[in-house]
């Protein structure tokens, strides 16, 4: 739903050569369908006209000759052809449509498989509402033009060639009136479907606007209430829905115009072909079906041209959408394997950071010269301010980012000589907000280790102090978690988080502690399972509570980029420092909710330092 | 009128360094009046039973427009089918007659002008059927909008957002595709139909009757395909809202996909989704394609044989060789435009229930803003007094029982309790966003039911713990409760007053920095910052506090609270409570427990009896002793 709240965009490009092949080559694996259905449109279109001709036929040959024989000789032709026409419309929509379903199904494929692969950055600087339209609406628009674009300018311009040849085959005085008529046709035609697009477009637009009022007002309604906004909020709007008026107005007018006027400049070539054409009847030069038959081209002869108009004006749009496509699918992974990159296979060991800088744009240090030397089993805390570099540390570390300046070694080897599957599958991550997907709650389980057995999965969940609490839920292990896990509450979503990293035997553990409370029981196994993680990993944690603090072999207070104190607990407090200061807050804080006479955490508990 | 305030409105936007607020106000009101003229119909009497009769009314002020619309289609249908006479004419009276007096000249002009006709009026009637379907999609949007911010909060509180705001736009919309295309689209094949075979049946009976064979037979193929298209394509739908949740769930799970190295499976997964895609679209695709090409072979051969005992006919004399031309033209027109009635029916069953659902929102009643017999006094002075007040929903249990308590003006109330003991409850009956259900409230020596709720709105303040921004700039989002001109100097000191000018000079476009996905994030320390500078703009009587420093820095906490206790200064304010420093200065101070106020009094009333309130009091020493044991232990 959200994603309708994304103002449209609106892209047009020009015409570019390597774009244009670059669509093409799409079709590529699919030639045969292509040729396909491009001959069945060909000759459906061409029998249309012919149909046409055959009614001359019949007309003239039949009717005004009163030829009974001809007659049904015609007109058997006509039904045998008919039913052969219905045959190739089976075969361009099916194969033109399907195609186009799989040329979707294609660009779908190479987009999902292509973000796989890119780093943590590109999704950093790229909103993933922006990801999401070229997946879903650019292949759209692409396919379309491909197959239904592609489908409509040869049916087209099939059907005003062969119309044009049974023209001059019966008279080409009067097929020379139409052929100046077409030009003019085709001009209007394609003026006219460009502003109707824009208009749309900017309908749209303001659909997006309006959908984002109402959004804002429903979720908003408390204040507004509280501040008595209801009439100013009601005259902005009406402004809002008198552009969408006014638009929706303009778009439907211009809609409404298009065919009357095509149809009104093709009555006058059809009054010429009158004209013209009853004079020379005079002369015996064309018949009365010669007549009807060009009034029937002329009369059909815009459909076609408002096809193919139609392809025109949205070429634009399809193009850049193309444009965007391609971009996405160039774009460069910025952490990848180096190309002599070997596997590494432990990473349980000593991890040093060695002058380590950071930063995510240019000119803004997140890390500057941080040198760190981890013991293989230690457990460090990390705690500070918020955008003090503490998730960035951990990001590093995980490489989700390599340093730009300085090394960090794994077992005194720089890891970047190792490939990156072979770390990050050795890592187990809980983070702040736990993502779960969509599914039950053994499939989320098991994401930590696909191999794993239902009793594995168990015994995980177990340790992680979640079994219990999925014993208890109607369907067990079979539970479904909602999308992105929103039918479990956050604990429950932490524990499951915890038990999938527990399940995948990690080297190295990093948990980003969450900041909103859970109630005392959760915390409690929450605990558990922490503890059972850092005794046999190297861990690190973003740390929120107290408790989890104090365990830690050694705090990290992380300020600007920077360690401004490292120690153990009983070492810093005794400073008197910063964070002594943290500590005492934190302290009373926690007490506060824990001794709450109601029997309940009144007050979420965060650290007053936040959470990245 | 609408439109020409509206202009002037926008010029007002455009200008907007010279006028005063009470210009602003003065416009709102006369834009609203003047819209009420064409716009204020009361939507409300739509609801009936008939539906026909409730979409007609929906219509109105526009029921002229659209019976032009409807009147020009049949002209232009008119004008095609007179072309085929024309040609009728021109065979048998110029073509085939031996001796022409006919003007060949004026038959090629008779072609234009019908042409010109049938154009002008199609697009007339366009253009009538898009006035009527944009005008009352405009004032059902405008009235829905309105309508949703009268309601009350109970009606607020059992729906859902996106259900909300999936009927006030999809519905919506589907009401005006009813109006625009559906409507206007089954009226045009009728109006085809009639005057087309109205004309068959002048040139010949049985003719005419053996051209409309297969009609039942394609209407009801039609009507069935569609239907199941339908369907099929619901489903394709659904699929694709499965793809967007997948991929939507892998993009804002990059992290977790990166730490498990998951690419693979998240690779398969989507391979998956993706493929079931293109098997229902395939499904849906056959459908189409043998559709198609069937109801051409049935119209196909209707056409057929219309066209052999039509041309038998001509042959016989029966009816003249421009007869059956013209009976060509026309048999067209009757069959093809068939095959699409189908797909409009369903459309229009759909639109249906869509104008069901937006008759759901309808239909609930308003919360009256302005009615109240209480005199309004300049400034309310802010003593208030509840007596035995009791309030419970609809159905279920007490929320509130027995609630007594006296406030003088200018004094400190807090609220302490557990959630759901009712402190929320009980500050939300001050604003009358619910009605107490028993006992009274009296504000200022008058019953709280007397006072208009508009006023009483304006005079109560409220700083939520985690306060709603709006996407617009950060001065909009300040003034946003002021309908008085405002200089920025004035929003300046608010702002310096909430400790927020600072920050806010800070960001890319200072007061004029948007908020939100298209601006500046903004935390939660910030937006209480802001939400106070609106509530000291907005200079209440009473203030309603959620007293909360969640999520906010240690600094951050004692500048709002600074800020907090400038705000409160000469009013009388609610404090909803969460920990008991805050609360120590208080004038009175509840201690809610399961609906009923369980202790009061002011702190030394409090400490001196044995109760709830000490024991909490008796934890922040304890706690204090605690820290000490703790630091000197390590």
């Amino acid at each position: 739903m959200s994603d309708d709240y994304f103002e449209e965009e609106d892209f047009q490009t020009k015409f570019s050569g390597n774009t244009f092949r670059r669509i093409l080559s799409l079709t590529k694996p699919h030639i045969k369908w292509v040729i396909g259905f491009l001959v069945a449109i060909a000759i459906v279109s061409a029998l249309d006209s012919y149909f046409t001709y055959l009614s001359k036929r019949l007309i003239d040959e039949g009717i005004v000759a009163k030829n009974v024989v001809a007659l049904r000789h015609i007109l058997t032709i006509y039904g045998l052809l008919l039913i052969l026409q219905a045959g190739f419309v089976f075969i361009f929509i099916y194969l033109a449509s399907v195609l186009g379903e799989r040329i979707r199904y294609d660009l779908r494929k190479t987009l999902f498989n292509h973000l796989q692969k890119l780093s943590l950055s590109y999704y950093s600087r790229t909103p993933v509402g922006w990801i999401m339209s070229r997946v879903t609406s650019d292949t759209e628009r692409v396919s379309d033009l491909i197959t239904w674009g592609l489908l409509d300018m040869t049916w087209g311009f099939m059907n005003i060639v062969t119309a044009m040849i049974f023209m001059l085959i019966i008279s080409w005085k009067l097929a020379l009136i139409v052929f100046v008529a077409l030009p003019i046709l085709f001009v209007v035609a394609v003026q006219f479907r460009k502003r109707i697009l824009t208009q749309f477009r900017l309908v749209r637009k303001l659909n997006s606007k309006i959908t984002g009022a109402f959004n804002e007002n429903i979720t908003g309604v408390r204040v507004i209430k509280a501040l008595v906004r209801e009439k100013g909020n009601l005259a902005e709007f009406s402004v809002l829905t008198g552009d969408m008026y006014k638009a929706g107005y303009r778009a439907a007018w211009l809609s409404a115009l298009f065919l009357p006027t095509v149809q009104i400049i093709s009555a006058f070539a059809l009054g010429a072909v009158v004209w013209v054409g009853g004079l020379q009847s005079n002369f015996g030069i064309i018949t009365i079906g010669g007549i009807q038959a060009f009034i029937s081209y002329v009369t059909f002869m815009l459909w076609p041209i408002q096809d193919i108009a139609r392809v025109f004006a949205e070429m634009q749009h399809s193009m850049a959408s193309a444009e965007r496509i391609f971009s996405l699918e160039d774009s460069v992974p910025e952490v990848k394997d180096r190309e002599d990159a070997i596997p590494t296979s432990t990473i349980f060991g000593d991890i040093e950071f060695d002058h380590v800088s950071f930063s995510y744009e240019d000119n803004v240090p997140v890390l500057e010269d941080l040198t760190l030397k981890i013991k293989k089993g230690e457990t460090i805390a990390l705690v500070g301010p918020t955008g003090g570099g503490k998730t960035t540390i951990v990001n590093l570390l995980c490489r989700f980012y390599e340093p730009k300046q300085g090394v960090i070694r794994i077992n005194g080897t720089d890891y970047t000589k190792f490939s990156l599957n072979s770390i990050q599958s050795r890592i187990g991550i809980v983070l702040q907000t736990p993502h779960l997907f969509s599914g039950s709650i053994r499939e989320n389980l098991r994401y930590g280790r696909l191999d794993a057995s239902d009793a594995e999965i168990e015994e995980a969940a177990k340790v992680a102090g979640a079994h219990n609490f999925i014993m208890k839920m109607p369907r067990n292990y079979e539970e479904p978690v909602g999308e992105g896990g929103n039918l479990l509450s956050v604990g429950q979503k932490q524990l499951i988080s915890l038990a999938r990293a527990v399940l995948a035997k990690p080297e190295i553990f990093v948990m980003d502690e969450a900041t909103s409370s859970v109630d005392t029981l959760t915390e409690a196994l929450i605990q558990k399972g922490m503890d059972v993680l850092m005794k046999r990993t190297t861990s690190f944690v973003i740390a929120h509570r107290l408790s989890t603090i104090k365990r830690a072999n050694r705090i990290l207070v992380i300020e600007n980029g920077r360690i401004v104190e490292m120690g153990s607990h009983a070492e810093l407090l005794k400073k008197g420092g910063k964070y002594y200061r943290l500590y005492t807050k934190q302290f009373r804080d926690q007490m506060e909710a824990e001794f709450d006479p109601f029997g309940e955490k009144l007050n979420p508990q965060n650290l007053p330092i936040g959470g990245d | 009128m609408f439109l020409a305030a509206l202009a002037s409105w926008n010029q007002v936007e455009e200008g907007k360094k010279k006028i005063t607020a009470r210009d602003i106000s003065a416009r709102i009101e006369a834009l609203l009046s003047t819209s009420q003229t064409r716009m204020g119909y009361d939507l409300n009497q739509v609801v009936v039973k008939n539906k026909i009769k409730g979409l007609w009314r929906m219509m109105t002020g526009y029921h002229w427009h659209y019976i032009g619309a409807a009147l020009s289609l049949g002209i232009s249908a008119a004008s095609k089918t007179s072309t085929y006479l024309l040609i009728r004419y021109f065979v048998d009276q110029y073509l085939l007659a031996q001796s022409s007096t006919v003007s060949l000249p004026l038959i090629a002009a008779g072609f234009v002008m019908l042409a010109i006709v049938e154009g002008g009026f199609a697009f007339l009637s366009g253009r009538l059927a898009a006035e009527t379907a944009e005008g009352t999609t405009r004032r059902l949007r405008n009235y829905i909008y309105n309508h949703i911010q009268h309601l009350p909060f109970t009606y607020h509180d059992k729906m859902q957002t996106g259900e909300l705001i999936q009927r006030s736009t999809s519905d919506v919309d589907a009401m005006r595709r009813f109006f625009a295309d559906q409507a206007i689209g089954i009226g045009r094949i009728f109006i085809l139909f009639a005057i087309n075979f109205g004309m068959l049946l002048s040139i010949n009976v049985r003719l005419a009757f053996l051209s409309i064979i297969v009609v039942p037979l394609v209407v009801l193929t039609s009507i069935w395909f569609f239907k199941r298209v339908s369907k099929a394509y619901e489903e394709y739908q659904e699929q694709d809202a499965v793809i967007s949740t997948t991929l939507q769930e892998n993009l804002s799970g990059v992290r977790v996909v990166k730490a498990f190295a998951r690419q693979e499976f998240e690779i398969n997964k989507f391979e998956k989704e993706n493929w079931n895609k293109y098997l229902r679209g395939k499904k849906l695709n056959l459908m189409h394609s043998l559709f198609w090409p069937i109801s051409d072979i049935i119209c196909g051969a209707q056409m057929l044989t219309g066209y052999f005992i039509g041309a038998i006919f001509a042959i016989n004399g029966t009816i003249s060789v421009g007869s059956y031309l013209a009976y060509a033209g026309m048999l067209t027109w009757i069959i093809w435009p068939l095959r699409n009635l189908g797909r409009l029916i369903v459309q229009l069953s759909t639109g249906m229930v869509s104008f069901g659902r937006v008759l759901e929102i309808i239909k609930q009643n308003r919360e009256p803003l302005d009615t109240g017999s209480a005199p309004i006094p300049e400034r309310l002075r802010g003593e208030i007094r509840f007596e035995n007040v009791g309030f419970q929903y609809e159905e279920g249990e007490k929320v509130l029982e027995d609630i007594n308590f006296v406030v003088k003006p200018g004094q400190v109330i807090a609220l302490l309790g557990s959630t759901g003991s009712g402190k929320t409850s009980l500050v939300n009956l001050l604003p009358r966003f619910y009605e107490y259900t028993t006992g009274r409230i009296l504000l200022d020596g008058i019953e709280l039911k007397d006072y208009p709720r508009r006023y009483l709105r304006s005079q109560i303040g409220i700083v939520e713990q985690e306060p709603f921004l709006f996407s617009r700039s950060i001065r909009e989002n300040i003034i946003y409760g002021v309908d008085r001109l405002v200089e920025q100097h004035h929003i300046e000191e608010a702002a310096n007053a909430a400790a927020i000018h600072d920050v806010i000079m800070g960001f890319p476009e200072n007061y004029k920095t948007l908020v939100g996905e298209r601006g500046v994030t903004v935390s939660g320390g910030q937006k209480q910052r802001i939400a106070i500078a609106r509530t000291l703009l907005k200079d209440p009587r009473i203030l309603i506090l959620d007293d909360s420093t969640s999520s906010v820095d240690t600094e951050t906490e004692s500048e709002i609270r600074d800020a907090l206790t400038r705000l409160m200064q000469d009013r009388t304010t609610f404090i909803i409570a969460h920990r008991i420093q805050s609360i120590m200065n208080a004038d009175l101070i509840l201690v809610m427990d399961k609906g009923r106020i369980v202790q009061h009094g002011n702190h030394q009333d409090l400490m001196a009896v044995d109760g709830i309130y000490r024991e909490i009091y008796d934890i922040q020493t304890r706690i204090e002793q605690e820290l000490e044991k703790e630091i000197a232990n390590v």
